[in-house]
């Protein structure tokens, strides 16, 4: 009996102790959606298809390169998740808009990315074009430019980025950070790198930059962009001869 | 010692003396059964009396810390998980109690069924038997409903909308369900009322009456092909079986009840300590819709049913099959009190019972892997495999992109997550072709919605684009021979013009 009942009370006793390391100890309790706050939840649940689990490998920018965190403000990360990139295939995100995410949860996710993926140096290089576009650009030039920068890379038979339908689909400002910032997750260069094979080069400024956007805005469709529009058959380009 | 002994033994003898308990239950202890009937088959009736009194035990400790009120109910569960020490053990302990309890009157009764024992004297004790199985159900669904969350809010949102179809009364059902027109602080207080009051007494008391006749009348013999059972000689030849080839009860018998008894205990504890408690899931709101209701593992199978029949039958069957299938059971000792008990003898009742058994394992596996709703967070939620990324060109990246924003992934996996509603489309480049696919898209069919009038032309290009990339690595995606033929001329032409106009820098082909 003796030992029978020490070997209860010991059992008993590592149940209670150890009792948050049983296998069926129950998780936190689940809060209301609005209530998350946690931004790898936050992070997974709403971002993760597009930008790709941890930022980065999804079809849409890599949230977690760096050189575009250094890039962009706080201000404006919060105007594309709330409100959505016209233009761009980015969703609106806030209850405001029409999404889900309350003003908190944005906030969570915004000081989340900058935590986690944005390091203390920024560009370790020359210092950036800025964010936003400066002048009108000029389509021309911007083609010399890009003939010059890109097309070693971006061959015509490669990596289509001049069809109109992929121009059609992404937004000017979108350009433009992958242009500076670049992708390393899908081996796209920074602004600082066009040389061969993605070597150092000399910088693209500004201006290059904007006129680069503005080439490659000439060659967008706008009729293909917009929905609900018949499809037009022979709706040729120059892009696609 | 002695001294203590003898008070003991006086003390014993001044409450016999009063309460005469001694007579009865020696009589219930010792009395003879067949010897054959001390079989390991015989177990399961006390397992479930057993794991009653498990669940009475630790619904009485829930219910000093439950607070059934609707707006309380669901903070006092992770009061009872996170903040007293092993309260998410015992709600562990209750949960799987109630699991195993459901499984073991099933089983109890099959085993009762296959053995003939509801057969002359003992009809009552299978009908109180049908009570008592139909009261536990009733306890474990009242039970659900007292968890108070998601779960609990939408099974019984499906459980009113099923009263709701009763002809004429169905509207007054609800309301007497619901305690008003909605789920709300008086449907808790009336399921409160239901599992902690109503249900248990009844069931205690319907315990009693079966167990009672269980001891009067004996327990079966064992089923021997050709003893047939008939009202007139039943009784003398038992009690003959009984007292030539019997044992008592306790010990012959009842040292296997203890074992199982005692197994069945510890398997719910170690369930609860490995698996932990059921729930609460998210908050019971019907402003969050976020959220995939499951019923519990014993109400799937209805739910496969229901998916699976035809809308015009569904009203038919969920009022008429349980209370056919309760009269049926209801009559059957009725119908046929005697005559044979061995299951070699009767190949309907084995058949019935391998169909019914087969059915409910295959109807609760497609309830668990069958998809009941689409998966709603799929497009903004799960990545996609990483080198349909990588390989992809940018149109077919941003083809991706469309993929994820329309929501296809509600219906569709790729890379194993997503829904299920529509074939995975893993290898969809391989059945068809780039034509095939813009088709399906713009048109849609068979349960797939049109897209045509929701895409820009460059968001299906560039949509149809992603799709042709979706084949194994060693397969090629479907191709159109006559396309080829065609694209080979229109590059023969374009080639031709190519040559007369400067050729343009930017150009795809
Ligand atoms: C349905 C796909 C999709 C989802 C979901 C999505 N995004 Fe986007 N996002 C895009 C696309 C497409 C762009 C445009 C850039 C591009 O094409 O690479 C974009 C752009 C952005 C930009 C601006 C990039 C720039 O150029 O400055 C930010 C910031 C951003 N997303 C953050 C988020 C966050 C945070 C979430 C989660 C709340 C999210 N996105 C969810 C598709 C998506
Ligand atoms: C060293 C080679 C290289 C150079 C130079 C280069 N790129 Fe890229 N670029 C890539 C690679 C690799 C990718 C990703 C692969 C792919 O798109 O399939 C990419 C991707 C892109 C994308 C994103 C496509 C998408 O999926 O959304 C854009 C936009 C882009 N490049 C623009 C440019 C522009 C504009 C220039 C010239 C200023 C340029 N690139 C120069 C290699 C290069
Ligand atoms: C409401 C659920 C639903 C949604 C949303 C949906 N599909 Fe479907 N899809 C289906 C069903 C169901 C089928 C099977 C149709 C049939 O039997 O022909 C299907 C079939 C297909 C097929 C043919 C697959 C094959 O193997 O034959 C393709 C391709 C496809 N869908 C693409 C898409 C794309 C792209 C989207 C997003 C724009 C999408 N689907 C959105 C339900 C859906």
């Amino acid at each position: 009996m003796r030992p029978l009942a020490q070997v209860l009370l010991a059992c008993l006793a590592a149940l209670t102790a150890g009792c948050e390391h049983a296998p069926g100890y129950p998780g936190s309790p689940i809060v209301r959606p609005h209530e998350v706050a946690d931004f790898d939840t936050l992070y997974d649940e709403n971002c993760a298809a597009c930008h790709g689990a941890k930022g980065e490998n999804g079809p849409a920018i890599d949230l977690a390169n760096p050189e575009y965190q250094a890039l962009v403000d706080d201000a404006t990360l919060r105007k594309w998740i709330s409100g959505g990139m016209p233009g761009a295939e980015m969703p609106a995100f806030a209850q405001s808009a029409g999404g889900m995410l309350t003003d908190a949860q944005v906030s969570a996710l915004i000081t989340g990315m900058r935590t986690r993926w944005s390091r203390p140096s920024g560009f370790s290089g020359p210092t950036p074009p800025p964010y936003a576009q400066t002048q009108t650009g000029d389509a021309p030039a911007g083609e010399e430019t890009y003939q010059a920068r890109c097309s070693a890379c971006h061959a015509p038979s490669q990596q289509q980025i001049t069809s109109p339908d992929y121009l059609a689909l992404v937004s000017d400002q979108a350009l433009r950070s992958m242009i500076i910032a670049g992708r390393p997750d899908i081996g796209q260069p920074d602004w600082s790198h066009f040389g061969p094979g993605g070597k150092a080069a000399t910088p693209l400024t500004a201006q290059e930059i904007d006129n680069i956007v503005a080439y490659l805005a000439s060659l967008r469709n706008p009729t293909q962009a917009t929905n609900y529009a018949p499809q037009q058959p022979d709706a040729t380009t120059p892009a696609e001869r | 010692m002695q001294r203590m002994k003898q008070t003991t033994l006086n003390v014993y003898a001044w409450f016999e003396r009063r309460l005469q308990l001694e007579g009865p239950v020696k009589d219930a202890a010792l009395h003879q059964v067949p010897r054959q009937t001390a079989s390991w088959w015989y177990v399961f009736g006390s397992a479930a009396f057993t794991l009653l009194f498990l669940q009475i035990f630790t619904g009485i400790l829930l219910a000093m810390v439950y607070v059934p009120s609707a707006g309380e109910a669901w903070r006092s569960l992770n009061v009872l998980n996170h903040q007293i020490p092993l309260g998410w053990f015992l709600r562990g302990l209750h949960g799987w109690g109630s699991n195993f309890m459901v499984a073991i009157v099933l089983i109890h009764m099959a085993q009762v069924f296959l053995f003939g024992a509801y057969k002359f004297p003992r009809e009552l004790t299978w009908i109180v038997g049908v009570f008592l199985l139909l009261m536990t159900l009733g306890m474990a669904f009242t039970g659900q409903v007292l968890r108070f969350d998601q779960d609990a809010y939408w099974g019984l949102g499906i459980g009113a909308s099923i009263m709701s179809r009763v002809p004429w009364i169905g509207g007054g059902l609800v309301h007497l369900l619901l305690g008003g027109p909605i789920i709300a602080g008086a449907t808790l207080s009336r399921f409160f009322a239901l599992h902690v009051f109503v249900i248990p007494g009844t069931l205690l008391l319907f315990v009693f009456v079966h167990v009672w006749m269980v001891l009067k009348l004996g327990v079966n013999d064992w089923p021997m092909p050709g003893r047939v059972v008939r009202r007139e000689t039943y009784m003398e030849e038992y009690h003959h079986l009984a007292h030539t080839d019997g044992i008592p009860f306790v010990p012959g018998a009842f040292w296997k009840d203890l074992i199982f008894s005692g197994a069945i205990l510890a398997a719910v504890a170690v369930c609860a300590v490995v698996f932990g408690p059921f729930g609460p899931s998210g908050q019971p709101d019907p402003s969050i819709i976020q959220t995939v209701p499951k019923p519990d593992f014993f109400f799937l199978w209805i739910y496969t049913i229901l998916s699976y029949l035809p809308p015009q039958m569904e009203t038919p069957f969920l009022l008429i099959v349980p209370l056919l299938a309760i009269a049926i059971l209801l009559a059957l000792p009725l119908i046929a009190a005697e005559g044979e008990k061995s299951w070699y003898r009767r190949p309907v009742a084995v058949l019935l019972v391998s169909t019914l058994a087969v059915s409910w394992g295959v109807l609760t596996r497609l309830g668990t892997t069958t998809p009941w709703s689409p998966h709603m967070s799929a497009w903004s939620g799960d990545p996609l495999p990483v080198n349909r990324i990588h390989d992809a060109t940018p149109l077919a990246r941003q083809g991706a992109v469309v993929f994820q924003v329309k929501q296809c992934r509600n219906c569709h996996s790729v890379g194993g997550s997503g829904g299920e509603r529509g074939p995975a489309l893993d290898t969809v480049a391989t059945r068809l072709t780039i034509d095939q696919l813009r088709f399906k898209v713009v048109t849609g069919g068979g349960n797939m919605p049109a897209y045509g009038k929701n895409l820009s032309p460059s968001e299906i290009e560039a949509l149809v684009r992603f799709l042709e990339t979706l084949h194994p690595a060693n397969e090629p995606p479907a191709y159109d021979a006559s396309r080829r033929a065609v694209e080979a001329t229109q590059a023969a032409e374009s080639a031709g013009e190519a040559s007369r106009l400067a050729p343009h820098p930017g150009s795809t082909p």
